[in-house]
């Protein structure tokens, strides 16, 4: 089975470009459109890979990550996950660190550099 | 819109990172599918044939006198206050301190708006009004955003522009006076490039910044056209020029890169382009020492030399691979350092340097430490504005 990535974004057009992208390299792509229902996502499918938008519609991305990191569960106090923002204020990404992302990235997001950075973190995890 | 093919050798916009290709005639941004930088292509084979480069260095100096090299089409839609042809000094005296007997210094400072971000601007505003842009929006750590206001005055455009609070206050008020409206943010460039990409995406204002249009890199590469006629149509050893966003360094080795393929060149050795950057955020400096193929956002940027705080230029992938066919590297350098190159460069050379033009002369003593240049090299620094609009930094 295919390894899966978990993208918690509300922005449709994001969505779009970064499913087609974990798609093209033979991954399973899961999307949710908010930060309650990416939760719910995260702890009943265990994904391999979470992309986190931030600046989400209900609770925030740093919320989100926060959440994942103090369940209690081994599976998801170790899953990567890669922060994702358009940014809005300063220490944006110093915050996405803090609340347990593993790499910061900045929207546009760059598609080839994205593969890489899933690529690179699948293969650390690899057990 | 008329187009004149006589004018412009542009062919077409070419993704820098998947190679699609993309249509000229239509407003562009950056690639949709990939999401990288467009670079600019032109017919080189057409343009060597009909095109000579005594013919261009006759005509009056500026930057347009490159227009078969530049994107715009129609001469009615230039939009120039005099950019380019900037001066190459030898820097005599400061050679002699550091052993270095070939050591030249392109000024940029002598720019409208005294910087080099005019020459970038002037192109990107030309193109924008040719395709019918109304107004334009910029995030900038301070010069972008005096220029850009500027050219869209006078291309008759609105302007609207995103700056840090700390940004120095000359940017703020020779943008404001230009008619911007200016928004000072707490916050770096890279937030201030969400929110002036939130607005462009909402309200329909047209992006200008680094990289996310593909013609500000055009008015940049001159640059590299002017030192190479400048030296015989021959280039320098190396070329040391201080990285925020990229746009200069990229542009002038793609400039160097077309002269060849022009059939200009007198020798065929290119230089190392050497990437300077300040200790406080310097994300090329530490991905070319991990031979990573991007940049880690710089988390906690601080320098004093504003156009150097860029956690992470858009155009990374394009920088490194700069540097690395080049032959040349990254180094960092620190605050202390840049203020004393700045002092230095005044001192003895006459030159009031913006604190990024600075920090490509404090660079060269690290350089010389760590023997990556050699004392007979023609080394070429790059200036890049004048320190008249950094005046809060020296009390």
């Amino acid at each position: 089975m295919s390894r899966r990535v978990l993208y918690i974004e509300d922005n449709p057009d994001n969505m779009t470009l970064v499913q087609r992208a974990i798609e093209a390299i033979g991954l399973t792509f899961i999307g949710a459109e908010n930060g309650t229902r990416g939760l719910e996502i995260a702890f009943s499918d265990t994904p391999d890979l979470i992309l986190l938008d931030i600046n989400l519609p209900d609770i925030d991305g740093y919320e989100v990550a926060r959440r994942l990191r103090n369940s209690g569960r081994a599976e998801l106090k170790y899953v990567p996950i890669v922060a994702v923002t358009a940014n809005a204020l300063r220490g944006d990404a110093e915050k996405a660190l803090e609340a347990g992302c593993d790499v910061y990235m900045s929207k546009p997001i760059n598609i080839r550099e994205l593969w890489a950075r899933v690529e690179a973190l699948l293969s650390d995890t690899k057990s | 819109m008329t187009f004149n093919s006589s004018f412009s050798y542009f062919k077409q916009l070419e993704c820098s990172g998947c190679h699609e290709y993309f249509d000229p005639r239509q407003l562009q941004t950056y690639c949709p599918i990939c999401q990288s930088p467009l670079i600019a292509l032109y017919d080189l084979e057409t343009a060597r044939k009909q095109l000579d480069r005594e013919q261009i260095s006759r005509r009056r100096q500026a930057m347009w006198r490159w227009h078969e090299l530049l994107p715009v089409f129609d001469p009615q839609n230039v939009i120039t206050l005099g950019e380019g042809d900037t001066p190459l000094l030898t820097l005599p005296h400061l050679g002699a301190k550091l052993g270095l007997r070939h050591l030249m210094l392109k000024d940029e400072s002598m720019n409208p708006t005294g910087s080099f971000k005019a020459r970038g601007l002037s192109a990107a505003i030309s193109k924008a009004k040719e395709l019918g842009v109304e107004k334009v929006i910029i995030p900038t750590a301070g010069n972008a955003g005096g220029a850009m206001a500027a050219y869209a005055s006078r291309a008759g455009l609105k302007a609207h522009i995103f700056m840090p609070k700390d940004t120095p206050l000359a940017n703020v008020l020779e943008s404001r006076i230009a008619g911007a409206t200016v928004i000072l943010i707490d916050g770096l460039i890279s937030e201030a490039a969400g929110m002036a990409g939130v607005k462009a995406r909402e309200e329909g204002w047209f992006d200008v910044s680094t990289f996310k249009e593909p013609y500000r890199l055009e008015g940049k590469k001159v640059m590299g056209y002017e030192l190479t006629e400048a030296l015989g149509w021959s280039l320098p050893d190396v070329i040391v020029y201080p990285t925020g966003g990229g746009t200069g360094l990229v542009g002038i080795w793609k400039a160097i890169g077309e002269l060849e393929a022009l059939g200009w060149l007198e020798n065929r050795h290119k230089p190392r382009m050497i990437a300077v950057q300040a200790e406080g955020c310097a994300p090329v400096v530490r991905a070319i020492e991990s031979n990573a193929p991007f940049c880690d956002f710089w988390v906690g940027a601080e320098t004093i030399a504003s156009g150097l705080r860029v956690p992470k230029s858009f155009a990374d992938q394009l920088i490194l691979k700069t540097i690395r066919e080049s032959g040349g590297t990254a180094v960092a350098v620190s605050d202390a350092a840049i203020l004393q190159a700045q002092k230095e460069l005044a001192i003895m050379e006459g030159v009031f340097a913006a604190p990024e033009g600075a920090a490509t002369l404090a660079a060269l003593i690290t350089l010389k430490e760590r023997q990556l240049i050699h004392p007979d090299e023609q080394i070429l620094l790059l200036n890049t504005g004048t320190g008249l609009k950094y005046l809060e930094q020296l009390h």
